[in-house]
């Protein structure tokens, strides 16, 4: 049984969540493409709404959020949006692998590792339970690891990276092919995090995998993936060829961030903060561009009118300021 | 100048603020305000109930164990006094022996779990010792061995010997509490800019614990309730005033409240009493979380 | 001025009835970081970073060598005592959000430390309200608006301002800033950064930064020294540029391969290190302790230790048998 690997199609996706003060949109109108067997990266800060749109991959929004717009199609799955109960759980694991943030609460602490994955084998009506754990040991043994030793171990006893690997197995072992990872090296050392970067490049690779990578580092997303999409106060402000977007960015966020990013080598006082705080749900402006109070390139329509966005090139940017630029 | 002026009513404006943060959480629910209007009811009654009736009580000889009537809302007792002015003036006893109890375990409780968790090493190992042997002393034998050769006439005395009998449950619970929350970043700084252990307990450590701490109250009120009413009930203990556990006794063992139906108001009184108490802690109690948090209060 | 020699710490490890093992957090740390100075521990989690860190604001003791504020020995000295030096070394949390009590106000907050201030240096009560404020723009918040608020009401950045403005109400000499950035959003993680160079540069405190993100280090200003840790031993020492771009030891060398090569404005540096394998705190204690996980190891290496010293391979201090340069890191493309 080869799977193809997926395509997947965000099309208008809105995710609002219920609060005092009415159902605030923490994802709103994001559009988003995932070729497949790519990997793409989103990047975003706290409150971007990068974690939400992941988890509306899989239609696992928690109350009091919910969808209230847009589509996800996925291959051979259809739209996720309308799936619901046994039909979404089968979906989960079989076609879709989430690694949640550094895996370290979603192990279960009180369980082997092993107890786990056949937890999961029978969950999902697997029958062949010896063939899940050849496939979980061979799995780990590829990203480096004793396979027999940490399918016998628990989650205290296995460090940050081991951990993550092991999320990264749990999603595979399934033979999904669409995986999500959620701040995959959050919390983890540089030199762990380049090995975890390392494996998820080559897994993909390997097993023919579409992957989407959610992190608030623009350095991450510049070590693995193909394809770059930013989020700002639950809007994608700008997507593209990882390469392309770096070098040039166009969308004044974008360009911030990379800016704001320490760096190595060059001038200390090149890079520089952004102004301003990212808006949090409750501060998101409703109408007109979510970025324009830190913006330096504000312009009057920026208030009122929220950019649409334009395709240039390969890429797509939501910024008024780009349109005006373009058309002059 | 300004500035000056503005942080010396920062206390003041701080407290004001506390208040309305706690009316805006009692107003979230509706059933939170009626818990806290049975609250100062109760309040109420035990402080000036007694005052409105004669002592002793008058008996209508006419109606010993009488049905709930328009004379007598819940009917008489086997005296002939009425149900409610009996549970009225025997709630002063009750609600300020269960006072006292709360006020001791919950002092004491803190009291230790604080010292302990704060200081830890040798200190903690001796007071955890104490508490676990405290803890393992049953307590309502033990009561029952205490009543003969104690009266409780007054209700501190009941309150004093209860308090001291259940303080080990919230030592426990507030040194773990201590001891997670001194690992904290905010105690550690505290100690670091070398504030005074004072306070540190006092400011930092404890008001970060006061949901917890007036949670535990509470429940004890009720604990000291239900503790005292058993044992006047099982009468164990020889009773002058009035007491609602004396009250259930009676009607139970004398009335034959459970089978004659006359006597049913007599054994509802009291119990309705329990009820309505226990109703309105709980209500309140769910309030308590919101209104210590500053997040939360707000919102 | 702080200074350290042979600093040792060794924790027993929990949990094991017989045979507790013993791990050796630090084994014998030498450090030096000036007034007004600045300086840089790098390492992985584990390495004994925090825990030298945690040592040096005297939140936590040290089983041997001595630790010294001013020229006054913190070893023989009772915890009492100790307390009046150990205030002049303040220490900023990773976490923000723990490092603020959620139910006091900034004010609050500020207040505490400032009126133990204005009582030990005989200062009019009238002196706390000013300098709470005075602080606070220090740090670069408006009084007006923070002063009243509680932490939950301030974003992660303002938070960690804050608590800056905490440190400084004691007048401290040296703050101790672990991973300060690392729970920032990205786009005010280098205001941060900025701020405690603006300090040591207005107000002369000394800035000693532990962080696992090498990049960040060059923050504290390039007077600054870097001391790279790998499990509880300095196998590098020198000033940050020079190690940053001329790093000579494996160890520093991995570090270095590891950080994020920013592809389309970067290109990866021509020689990077990957260590054989991940850090293992079981490993054997015998010859250089990076040996198990080092490509370039020689026989020499698994039978003797390194000691931290100048050769002619680099101008700065090295634990290596074999210092070699490398060219590791990034490099801005060629446009």
């Amino acid at each position: 049984m080869t799977k193809q690997a997926p395509g997947v199609r965000i099309d208008g996706l809105t995710v609002v969540y219920k609060t005092p003060a009415g159902e605030l949109p923490a994802v709103r109108g994001v559009s988003l493409e995932l070729p497949p067997g790519s990997i793409t990266g989103i990047v975003g800060e706290s409150g971007s709404g990068k974690s939400t749109l992941a988890l509306s991959l899989l239609n696992a929004v928690q109350p009091p959020g919910r969808i209230s717009a847009g589509s996800v199609d996925i291959d051979g799955l259809g739209d996720v949006v309308g799936l619901a109960g046994e039909q979404l759980r089968k979906a989960r694991g079989r076609h879709i692998g989430y690694v949640f943030q550094a895996a370290q609460n979603s192990l279960n602490p009180l369980k082997t590792v092993g107890k786990q994955l056949l937890d999961l084998g029978r969950s999902h009506g697997v029958e062949d339970l010896r063939g899940l754990v050849r496939e979980a040991k061979d799995l780990l043994g590829r990203m480096g690891l004793d396979g027999a030793r940490v399918l016998d171990s628990h989650q205290h006893e296995l460090s940050g990276g081991m951990r993550q690997r092991v999320g990264i197995m749990l999603a595979l072992v399934l033979n999904a092919h669409l995986v999500v990872l959620d701040e995959p090296t959050t919390a983890l050392d540089m030199i762990t995090q380049a090995n975890i970067l390392k494996i998820v490049r080559e897994v993909h690779d390997e097993r023919g995998l579409t992957t989407l990578v959610i992190t608030h580092d623009i350095g991450v997303v510049a070590e693995v993936a193909d394809r770059l999409a930013v989020m700002y106060g639950g809007r994608l402000v700008e997507q593209g060829p990882t390469r392309e977007v770096l070098a040039s960015p166009e969308h004044p966020y974008t360009r911030g961030l990379i800016r704001a990013i320490p760096r190595l080598v060059g001038d200390i006082d090149e890079a520089q903060a952004l102004p301003g705080r990212p808006p949090t749900l409750a501060t998101v402006p409703k109408r007109g561009c979510v970025f324009r109070e830190r913006c330096a390139l504000r312009m009057d329509v920026c208030d009122d009118v929220d950019p649409e966005a334009i395709l240039r090139g390969r890429r797509t940017v939501a910024c008024h300021a780009v349109a005006v630029k373009e058309h002059a | 100048m300004s500035v000056l002026l503005e942080s010396s009513s920062t206390t003041a404006a701080m407290r004001r603020n506390f208040w309305s943060g706690v009316w805006r959480v009692m107003r979230r629910k509706p059933s939170r305000l009626v818990g806290a209007v049975l609250m100062v009811g109760f309040v109420f009654m035990g402080v000036f109930g007694p005052m409105f009736y004669p002592d002793p009580l008058p008996r209508d000889v006419n109606q010993l164990t009488a049905p709930p009537s328009w004379q007598h809302w819940l009917g008489t007792d086997d005296q002939g006094r009425d149900v409610v002015a009996l549970v009225i003036t025997g709630s002063r006893y009750v609600l300020l022996a269960a006072l006292v109890t709360a006020v001791i375990t919950v002092v004491l409780g803190t009291g230790v779990g604080l010292y302990s968790g704060f200081k830890r090493g040798r200190w903690d190992t001796v007071l955890m010792r104490i508490t676990d042997m405290k803890l393992t002393i049953p307590g309502l034998p033990l009561l029952l061995v205490l009543s003969t050769v104690w009266k409780f006439n007054s209700a501190v005395q009941m309150g004093l010997v209860l308090g001291l009998l259940s303080w080990g449950g919230v030592a426990r619970a507030v040194r773990s509490q201590t001891l997670s929350l001194r690992e904290r970043g905010f105690i550690e700084a505290a100690r670091g800019l070398g504030l005074p252990t004072t306070h540190i307990v006092g400011k930092e450590l404890l008001p970060s614990m006061a949901p917890y701490i007036a949670m535990n109250m509470l429940i004890a009120i009720t604990g000291g309730v239900y503790a005292q009413v058993g044992l006047f009930f099982l009468g164990v203990l020889p009773y002058e005033s009035n007491n609602w556990g004396q009250m259930l006794n009676t009607a139970v063992f004398r009335s034959g409240a459970l089978t004659v139906p006359s006597g049913l108001g007599f054994l509802l009184g009291p119990l309705l009493a329990i009820l309505l108490l226990t109703l309105a802690i709980v209500l309140v109690v769910d309030a308590m979380d919101e209104i210590f948090n500053p997040r939360l209060r707000e919102e | 001025m702080i200074t350290g020699t042979g600093v040792v710490k060794t924790y027993k490890q929990r949990g094991k009835v017989l045979g507790a093992r013993e791990v050796q957090a630090l084994r014998g740390v030498d450090f030096a970081i000036p007034k007004g100075g600045a300086a840089s521990f790098i390492g992985e989690s584990g390495c004994g970073k925090t825990t030298l860190g945690r040592i040096i604001a005297g939140l936590e003791t040290y089983d041997g060598g001595e630790v010294a504020i001013d020229g006054v020995s913190m070893t023989e000295l009772k915890p009492k005592q100790r307390q009046p030096h150990f205030r002049k070394i303040q220490m900023i949390h990773q976490d923000p959000y723990s490092a603020l009590n959620p139910t006091r106000t900034i004010h609050q907050t500020l207040y505490a430390p400032l009126s133990l201030r204005a009582k030990q240096t005989g200062r009019p009560a009238s002196w706390i309200e000013g300098r709470a404020t005075e602080v606070l723009s220090l740090v670069g918040l408006d009084p007006a608006t923070v002063l009243s608020r509680y932490p939950h009401q301030l974003s992660g950045g303002m938070r960690q301002r804050v608590v800056i403005a905490r440190a400084l109400t004691v007048d401290p000499e040296m703050l101790v800033a672990d991973e300060a950035v690392s729970m920032i959003d990205v786009s005010l993680r280098l205001g941060i950064l900025a701020l405690l160079k603006d300090l040591r540069e207005r107000l002369g405190v000394s800035v000693l930064f532990i962080t696992h993100d090498v990049a960040t280090a060059r923050y504290i200003g390039d007077d600054g020294e870097l001391y790279v840790i790998y499990r509880g031993q300095v196998v590098e020492r020198g000033p940050v540029d020079t190690i940053i771009a001329d790093p000579v030891h494996p160890y520093t060398q991995s570090l270095l391969s590891a950080i994020p090569v920013l592809h389309g404005l970067e290109q990866p540096g021509e020689h990077p290190v990957m260590p054989l394998e991940s850090l293992n705190e079981s490993q054997s204690d015998e010859g250089c302790l990076f040996a198990r996980r080092c490509p370039f190891r020689a026989e020499r290496c698994t039978t003797e230790r390194p000691l931290l010293r100048i050769t002619e391979a680099a101008p700065q201090e090295h634990a290596c048998f074999y210092p070699e340069r490398r060219s590791v890191i990034a490099r801005p493309m060629e446009v």
